[in-house]
C-alpha cells in the first residue's frame, strides 16, 4: 500500500514533518512518501491560467496513491494558509482528493496538539469541492511536540507510539474497506 | 471614524469587493472606509521576513479604528489568501489585538459564505489575533449576481439589514474607544507638579507645551529599542499615532528603512557615534532629520532621540544673504568654538558647557557629512 504524507506547513522547522517521518520509519505495512508544499504558490483562481507544475505533480502522486496522510499544524485556531492553499488547488481544476481516504494527524508545542485546526481540516476535506473520505475518529493530537522526539527524531513515549500505531492500523483497515466498497460499487 | 475593509480574496473579480465598495459609498457619512486588497501580499511563511507590502498592510490596520472582513467561501472555509493575510497580521504582531472587527460576506449561491464566516470568527478569536469581533449581526448576502447591480444593492431587505448592522458596528467601535479613554481617565495623574532641573523649574504643563511649540518634532526610542514617546507638535512631518507607542524599532519602521535605523542605533549603543544627520525632501520641502544618542550624565545609553523639522525658513534666510556680513570673519570664532550663530549668548557660554549637539550640527552643516 502506498500513501502520500503532506507536511501541512511551509516552515523550515516543523514537528508535523518530524511526525510524518516517524510514521514513514515506523510503519512497514505501507510505503509512505513525505511531501513538502513550499514549492506550491498561493492559490489564485485567475493566475496563472493553468495549474502550476508542482500542483500537477502532487495531484498525480495522490491519484496514484492508496491514501493521503496530512500532518496539520495549527495557526490561529485553524489550518495554516499554505495547506489551505494546496487544498484549494486540489479542488479547483483537478480533484485528486475526491473519494480518496485521508488520515489527519497533527502536532503542536502546546497541549492541544492542533485540535482545532484538525476539526477545521475535517470540515474542509468534507466540502463538496474536495469530497475526500476522511478517516473518522482516531484523533492523533501530539501536544508538547518539542518534548516528544529524541535526538534521532523518533517518538519517545511508548503510550504515544501505541496510540499512533492503533490509529494507523485503523486507517489501513479503512483504506481496505474503502477499496473493497469501491470495487463492489463498480 | 476610520475603518479598513479587507477584500477576503486575491481573485480578479469578487462580489465581496463589490460589497465593500458599496459599503464605502453608502456609509460615507458614518465612517471613512479604506478598502485593502490582499493580492499584493506574499504567501505567509514564518521563515519569510515581512516586506513593504506586509508592513503597509499592518500599518493601515493598526491606524484604523476598526476592520471589516469580507470573506468568500472556499471549501467551507476562508480562502487561503485571506488566512495568509491574517497570519501576517498575527505573527509577532498584535495589530488585531482588541481591534473592533466585523465579518461580512457574499456569494453567488444562496449560502453567502456562512461556514467561512463561522471559521473566520473562530480564527479572529484565537489568542494571537484577539480581535473584538462584533457578535451576531451576520451579513450573509446570497445570490450576489442578482443583489449587486451597477454598484448598488437591488434587494431592499439586504440594504436595510446592512444599514442596521453597520450602524451597530459603528456604535460598537465607539463604545470600545470610549472604554479605553474612560479607563485612562481613571488612572492617577499629576496635574500641578514641577520638575526641578539644575537650571530651573518647569511645570508639567510647561514641559508639555514646550515640546509642542519648539519648531521641530521629537521622537524617542528608548534603551529597549521601543518607540516610547513623541512630541505633540502640530503639522508633523512624520505623522505618529499613540497606537504605535511601545512598538519595537522593527515594527515602527518600514523594512527598507530598518537596516539604516538599526545601524544608527547600534553605533549609538557601542559609542562609535553620537549623532547622525539626514537631509531630505518631505512633503515638498527641505527637511533635516537629526538622530542623537541620548545618554545619562555618566554616558550610559538611554535611547535614541530623533529631531525632524523643516529647514526651509533657515535656508530662505541664508539664500537672502542674512549671514553675508557675518561670513567675513565675525562668525569664524563661533564655528571653531562649536557654538551656534547666536553670537552673544554663545560667546558667554563656557566652552565645556556647550552642548555637544551644537558642534555636530555645525560640522554637519559645513561638511554635509554626518559621521562623528
Amino acid at each position: 500500500m502506498k500513501f502520500i504524507a503532506i507536511v501541512g506547513t511551509n516552515a523550515k522547522h516543523s514537528y508535523n514533518r518530524m511526525l510524518l517521518h516517524e510514521m514513514q520509519a515506523r510503519f512497514d505495512q505501507a510505503q509512505i512518501e513525505v511531501v513538502d508544499i513550499q514549492n506550491i504558490p498561493m492559490f489564485n483562481e485567475n493566475h496563472p491560467e493553468t495549474d502550476p507544475e508542482p500542483v500537477g505533480q502532487l495531484a498525480d502522486a495522490i491519484t496514484a496513491a492508496d491514501g493521503v496522510i496530512i500532518g496539520c499544524p495549527e495557526y490561529n485556531h485553524s489550518v495554516p494558509s499554505p495547506l489551505k492553499s494546496v487544498i484549494e488547488w486540489l479542488s479547483y481544476r483537478v480533484h485528486p482528493l475526491a473519494e480518496k481516504p485521508v488520515m489527519i494527524v497533527g502536532a503542536s508545542i502546546y497541549p492541544q496538539g492542533s485540535s482545532r485546526a484538525q476539526l477545521h481540516l475535517r470540515q474542509i476535506l468534507d466540502s463538496p469541492g474536495v469530497n475526500a473520505q476522511v478517516f473518522p475518529g482516531n484523533e492523533f493530537l501530539l501536544g508538547q511536540a518539542n518534548q516528544a522526539f529524541d535526538q534521532a527524531g523518533r517518538l519517545q513515549d511508548q503510550g504515544t507510539i501505541d496510540f499512533l500505531t492503533q490509529c494507523f492500523t485503523g486507517f489501513l483497515d479503512f483504506v481496505l474497506m474503502h477499496q473493497q466498497f469501491s470495487k463492489g460499487d463498480a | 471614524m476610520l475603518l479598513t475593509a479587507i477584500v477576503g480574496t486575491n481573485a480578479d473579480f469578487s462580489y465581496n469587493r463589490l460589497l465593500l465598495q458599496y459599503m464605502q459609498k453608502h456609509f460615507k457619512g458614518l465612517a471613512a472606509i479604506r478598502i485593502l486588497e490582499i493580492s499584493q501580499l506574499p504567501a505567509f511563511s514564518e521563515d519569510t521576513p515581512a516586506d513593504m507590502a506586509v508592513w503597509r498592510f499592518k500599518k493601515a490596520i493598526q491606524l484604523s479604528d476598526g476592520v471589516i472582513f469580507s470573506t468568500p467561501e472556499y471549501d467551507h472555509s476562508i480562502p487561503a489568501a485571506l488566512k495568509s493575510a491574517i497570519e501576517w497580521l498575527s505573527y509577532r504582531s498584535d495589530v488585531l489585538k482588541h481591534k473592533p472587527a466585523m465579518v461580512v460576506g457574499t456569494s453567488y449561491g444562496p449560502q453567502a459564505s456562512s461556514r467561512a464566516q463561522e471559521h473566520l470568527r473562530q480564527i479572529l478569536a484565537s489568542p494571537d489575533c484577539d480581535a473584538y469581533t462584533l457578535s451576531g449581526n451576520e451579513i450573509l448576502i446570497g445570490n450576489a449576481a442578482k443583489v449587486f447591480v451597477d454598484g448598488n444593492v437591488t434587494d431592499r431587505q439586504v440594504q436595510t439589514e446592512l444599514e442596521a448592522y453597520f450602524g451597530n458596528f459603528v456604535k460598537f467601535v465607539d463604545s470600545i474607544a470610549e472604554g479605553e479613554d474612560g479607563m485612562s481617565m481613571h488612572q492617577p495623574y499629576l496635574d500641578d507638579a514641577y520638575i526641578t532641573f539644575p537650571t530651573g523649574r518647569l511645570s508639567f504643563r510647561e514641559v508639555q507645551q514646550i515640546f509642542s511649540t519648539i519648531p521641530f518634532e521629537i521622537d524617542l526610542i528608548d534603551h529597549n529599542d521601543k518607540f516610547s514617546w513623541f512630541s505633540n507638535k502640530p503639522d508633523r512631518e512624520h505623522v505618529r499615532s499613540v497606537r504605535e507607542i511601545g512598538e519595537t524599532v522593527a515594527e515602527c519602521h518600514p523594512p527598507k528603512a530598518l537596516p539604516i535605523v538599526m545601524k544608527i542605533i547600534d553605533s549609538f549603543k557601542d559609542g562609535s557615534q553620537d549623532s547622525v544627520s539626514r537631509p531630505l525632501i518631505m512633503h515638498g520641502h527641505r527637511v533635516l532629520i537629526q538622530y542623537f544618542a541620548l545618554r545619562d550624565v555618566d554616558g550610559a545609553y538611554l535611547g535614541t532621540i530623533e529631531f525632524t523639522g523643516s529647514v526651509e525658513h533657515i535656508l530662505n534666510f541664508y539664500e537672502q544673504g542674512a549671514w553675508s556680513d557675518a561670513a567675513s570673519g565675525a562668525s569664524q570664532t563661533d564655528s571653531t568654538s562649536g557654538a551656534s550663530a547666536h553670537d552673544a549668548p554663545a560667546a558667554e557660554a563656557p566652552a565645556d558647557a556647550t552642548p555637544k549637539a551644537a558642534t555636530d550640527t555645525d560640522s554637519d552643516a559645513t561638511s554635509g557629512a554626518s559621521q562623528h
